[in-house]
């Protein structure tokens, strides 16, 4: 018998991927079970919610990161929650689930397989966040000096006050406004109705930066389907098309870099077509409340009255499932494309330290 | 519908067991403008970066591609970093593969490495505490069961040591070159975990390796022959669960069935002419001959047994000296795709196997439980027969 | 828990120079074009092109050109009372760098102000070599250079772990002390795991209390390898023994990481029929169990012994190795 290997086509378009259902845990400060637990739960509630078989799925992949628990190789148990028996096709990238998105969005590009199971997990509060982070810096002339996340937002947000780009109380609105919209999110950690006032008159904990204005320390998880073509149609009512999806990374560098601006940010933007309609939503991942206003000036997404609704859920400052936190994003936004409160929504995801690297992407409902 | 891909640029580092004077940026730098040099490009010219290695305790810097982003070239541009244990490098290299079958990318620098001298790899495997058993000891047991299930006789497994350190002699960059090895030597050498001898067993190395992925206009416009991706697959099942068979993981033998399909081999003993097998404890090469499909359950250790795995035998098995010569965990599953890329393209130098056309990549991590692989091929469509 | 590990790190002729610099009482930076950058890199930023070691001594004084006072330090600062880190720009440099300001308290910090640089006594080519205060502040300092170039730095990483048990690993864990071992049988499948992992992963379903069950402590050795302990920071063994999974009667998956010594290891096989002797009561240790690594055994089972019953097959034994 002749074996032929299949002859492949050149690509000319794009094909069209939709995320077709979403889950995520709820952010908690403390979980008591292990981090496959939290996937396990994801991974059942998706199942049930399209009715597919776990083999449905052709590809998974995962993000997750061994060092938020110190422990090398602590990915590898968390394929307990999504199920390796019989063997799946799987893989693992040590960045936010965001990043295994996009991996995923490549991988169906390649027309053999249709659908892909995408995972996104963390527990911070094993670890002291602030001690792991640092060794995330340049090894020789910057994590000696344990020179963590926090350290470099308030660093950030003094280059934007001296620059007039933003003040302490516009900080504190965005933690208020954050907490706020919290409270209609089922999921979130941190939500309550506190006052700009009441905010401003906490201490400084990394000056200008308030306790508030740093994310909670949160377990969680969170997982997306996505399926290519008509398909997806078959399983959501409305799926969440992907119209464009980018990211960049920045220099490490921090004298290299303009702390008061993403430049990475914009080119993804652009390159995703931000701008090519208008925003109804945006899920934006800020950490620290002055990167709410570098992000929406690079998305163009200004503030005030009758523009895109930024962060309905509260985003990160209400919950901060580290490795899940960016791909929470997407499940936000998708969840209004499929309740039809949103036509057209930005999922942002960031990674490094003052917004170092970041992934844009556009969804969309159809009509 | 997916592209085609090839291997356009090849680099890697001089392995050993401690990188000369080099940061971690000199590092994968060497190899990535090695690559870079072998395609005819610069950094400039390369759509975007994927990195892969193992777990970032080797060295301790988190999340690496956030400190090597300059290093790399990659500001401004995508870059993404994988991570599946033991067989990152091939899993990353099939990443890189996978970007630019997707038409999105013309051009992907894709680096693997490890500097694991900085840290300590028995401390980082035994999770930082004492008594680890490392990988050696969770395999050998498993090495024990093949040995009494096959009826293997005990010196295949020197044999293999012997065979992949003296291939190593004629391989500049591989870090272990024992001029004096021999059969005698390996059963003397201490035993680690029986039955491993401590010659059996790979060593603890620096190094990078990187490659440039090119899509088919790409390939035909490069400087050296192409080497083709034909095809590729992964799969990944529990390290445990009740009734595992560890000796031959279904993993393995799914992922081999699904490449061979891809590539329409129906015959991988006698329609591929040499493969990168990612063997660190020498016992592994008749395994993963048999859980791979190449020869019937029970033979493998046959035929290494019969020499064809030997250099120039009909069956050449790391040919470059494999992972019993050079263990940069990270990148020692991107080396053995490499490795069967340089074959295929004529550029093994001295150990070039005679008119190899088609050659397979490997790497298996974890409790034996992520495998990853490639078929390339000097022919974009070879025919199989 | 801690992890915990000394690196020792080569560094390169660049980043060498530039520690080697700061243990010798200056700071260099490394011509870019016409720019001088700080800390100095091995290839230029904007095309990664190969750099030439260019130094150039930069400082000791600079400006601030962003700063974070940080009130509650880690234990990984360079400081455990309240300092700066800033973005200086050093005299000579044109590109700011990251470093720390002890200025005392918040009022003496301000974007533009003046910092000078000041040296540790006690110095190992480590960028914590140096730090920085208000200019009016620095005194004059003899530094005597080292002899030979800077080629490795160290850093100790050390991260602490403190997570709790899970409740299934808690009761596992009293289970122990109480000289039971408690694995849980899965609703789904039926098959027993121990210890568990609070999930049947086959079949994707959690497990709770009522799952849980007493397992025989005895069964029979399903794999096992004789190590010779390979020394690495943080090992305590030093002599030879053997590395074991047991299958426990009436259980669906082995027990592993069991250790075997001394006169226990000759006659170890696959299909050895043990049985646990337990330590006594008050001799029994589970305050160092965690959620991950194997089940604390040693600490309660004295030994593993062998009950002279006919061997269990090996044959399917080999299937509950791991």
């Amino acid at each position: 018998m002749t074996g032929q290997a299949p002859s492949i086509t050149r690509v000319t378009e794009p094909r069209d991927v939709a995320i077709v259902a979403v889950s995520q845990t709820d952010s908690h400060r403390s979980y008591l079970e292990g981090e496959p637990t939290l996937i396990m739960q994801c991974v059942n509630d998706l199942l049930a919610r399209t009715g597919l078989d776990r083999d449905a799925l052709e590809f998974t992949i995962a993000g997750s990161c061994d060092y938020l628990s110190g422990m090398p190789f602590a990915f590898v148990a968390n394929i307990d929650g999504v199920g390796a028996w019989p063997p799946v096709y799987e893989s693992h990238v040590e960045m936010d689930g965001a990043w295994a998105l996009n991996e995923a969005w490549f991988r169906l590009q390649c027309g053999d397989i249709d659908t892909a199971l995408v995972i996104g997990s963390g527990k911070s509060s094993p670890g002291r966040p602030r001690e792991v982070f640092p060794l995330q810096t340049d090894p020789y002339t910057m994590a000696p000096l344990g020179l963590d996340p926090v350290s470099m937002a308030g660093i950030q947000a003094r280059a934007l006050v001296d620059a007039g780009l933003a003040t302490e109380a516009d900080f504190a609105e965005i933690v208020s406004r954050s907490r706020r919209n919290a409270l209609a999110n089922p999921h979130a950690q941190v939500a309550n109705d506190t006052s700009v006032k009441d905010l401003l008159a906490e201490p400084y904990f990394a000056a200008p930066l308030r306790r508030h204005d740093l994310p909670p320390i949160s377990d969680g998880a969170a997982a997306v389907i996505l399926v290519a073509g008509d398909r997806a149609r078959e399983i959501a009512e409305r799926p969440a098309w992907i119209r464009g999806l980018d990211h960049r990374i920045e220099s490490h560098h921090p004298g290299l870099r303009d702390l008061t601006t993403s430049a990475s940010t914009a080119l993804a933007a652009k390159h995703a077509g931000v701008a090519n309609g208008p925003i109804d939503v945006a899920e934006v991942m800020v950490n620290y409340s002055p990167e709410e206003v570098v992000l929406r000036n690079a998305l163009g997404i200004p503030p005030g009255e009758g523009g895109a609704v930024v962060n309905p859920s509260g985003g990160p400052l209400a919950g901060h499932p580290v490795m899940a936190t960016g791909l929470v994003r997407f499940v936000e936004v998708a969840q209004r494309i499929f309740d039809g409160s949103a036509d057209r929504g930005v999922a942002h995801a960031s990674s490094g330290p003052c917004l170092q690297q970041n992934l844009v992407c556009v969804l969309e409902g159809e009509a | 519908m997916a592209r085609r891909s090839a291997v356009v640029g090849i680099g890697q580092t001089k392995y050993s067991k401690r990188a000369k004077d080099q940061s971690i940026d000199g590092l994968v730098r060497e190899a990535a403008i090695k690559a870079l040099d072998d395609a005819g490009m610069t950094f400039a010219d390369i759509d975007a970066i994927v990195i892969g290695k193992a777990p970032d305790a080797l060295e301790g810097v988190m999340m690496p591609e956030l400190s090597l982003a300059d290093a790399l070239g990659a500001v401004g541009k995508p870059i993404h970093r994988v991570h599946t244990a033991g067989s990152v490098g091939a899993s990353t290299a099939i990443t890189g593969a996978t970007m630019v079958e997707s038409g999105r990318y013309d051009k992907v620098l894709v680096v693997c490495y490890e500097k694991q001298s900085d840290g300590n790899a028995t401390w980082a495997l035994s999770g930082g505490r004492s008594g680890g058993q490392g990988a050696g000891g969770t395999f050998a047991p498993w090495i024990r069961s093949y040995i009494s299930r096959s009826g293997a006789p005990e010196h295949i497994g020197w044999k293999v040591a012997v065979k992949d350190r003296l291939n190593a002699l004629r391989n500049p960059n591989a870090h272990l070159h024992l001029k004096d090895i021999s059969i005698e030597k390996v059963k003397e050498s201490p035993m680690l975990w029986d039955p491993l001898h401590f010659l059996e067993s790979c060593p603890s190395s620096d190094g990078a390796a990187a490659v440039v992925i090119g899509s088919e206009e790409v390939a035909l416009a490069a400087p050296t022959t192409p080497a083709w991706i034909i095809a590729h697959a992964k799969r990944t099942e529990f390290g445990s669960f009740p009734g595992r068979d560890t000796v031959r993981p279904q993993a393995g033998v799914d992922c081999s069935a699904a490449l061979y399909k891809k590539a329409g081999i129906t015959n991988p003993l006698t329609q591929i002419d040499c493969a990168e097998l990612y063997v660190p404890f020498s016992w592994y090469e008749p395994m993963w001959l048999e859980g791979h499909g190449i020869m019937p359950e029970g033979e493998g250790w046959k035929l290494t047994d019969s020499g064809a795995t030997e250099l120039t035998g009909s069956f050449p098995v790391n040919p470059s000296g494999g992972v019993l010569s050079s263990n940069p965990i990270g990148a020692s599953g991107m080396i053995r795709c490499l490795e069967a890329a340089n074959q295929v393209r004529g550029t093994a130098g001295d150990y070039q196997v005679d008119g190899a056309r088609v050659a397979l990549g490997h790497a298996y991590g974890g409790a034996a439980q992520y495998f990853a692989m490639w078929i390339v091929s000097s022919d974009p469509d070879p025919v199989f027969s | 828990m801690k992890i915990e590990y000394p690196y020792e790190r080569t560094t390169g002729p660049v980043v060498g120079a530039f520690l080697g610099a700061l243990r010798d009482g200056r700071i260099v930076g490394n011509r870019c074009g016409d720019r001088v950058l700080v800390p100095p890199l091995e290839y230029d930023p904007d095309t990664a092109a190969p750099l030439d070691l260019d130094l150039v001594d930069v400082g000791p004084g600079g400006a601030v050109t962003s700063w974070t006072w940080i009130a509650e330090p880690t234990r990984k600062h360079p400081f455990q009372h309240p300092f700066a880190f800033a973005l200086i720009l050093l005299d000579g440099a044109d590109v700011p760098f990251v470093h720390a300001v002890d200025a005392g308290s918040i009022d003496a910090m301000s974007t533009g102000m003046r910092v000078s640089a000041q040296f540790r006594d006690e110095r190992s080519g480590a960028v914590t070599d140096v730090y920085f205060v208000p200019e009016s502040a620095a005194v004059a300092q003899t530094i005597t250079p080292g002899q030979e170039p800077v080629t490795m730095t160290t850093h100790l990483i050390s991260l602490e772990v403190d997570e709790p048990l899970a409740p299934h690993r808690e009761r596992f864990r009293a289970g122990l002390q109480e000289g039971k071992i408690i694995g849980q049988r899965s609703p789904a499948s039926g098959k027993v795991y121990v210890p568990s992992r609070g999930y049947d992963a086959m079949e994707r379903v959690q497990m709770t209390e009522a799952d849980d069950v007493v397992c025989s402590d005895r069964g029979a050795i399903s794999s096992f390898t004789e190590i010779t302990p390979v020394q690495y920071y943080g090992q305590e063994e030093t002599e030879p023994y053997v590395r074991a999974s047991i299958l426990l009667d009436g259980t669906d998956s082995p027990i592993i990481g069991i250790d075997i010594r001394g006169d226990d290891i000759a006659g170890v096989r696959v299909g050895m029929r043990v049985q646990a002797v337990w330590r006594p009561a008050a001799d029994r240790r589970t305050d160092d169990m965690d959620n991950r690594w194997g089940g604390a055994w040693e600490s309660v089972i004295e030994r593993w012994e062998p009950t002279g019953e006919p061997d269990d097959d090996p044959r399917p034994l080999q299937q509950y190795a791991f």
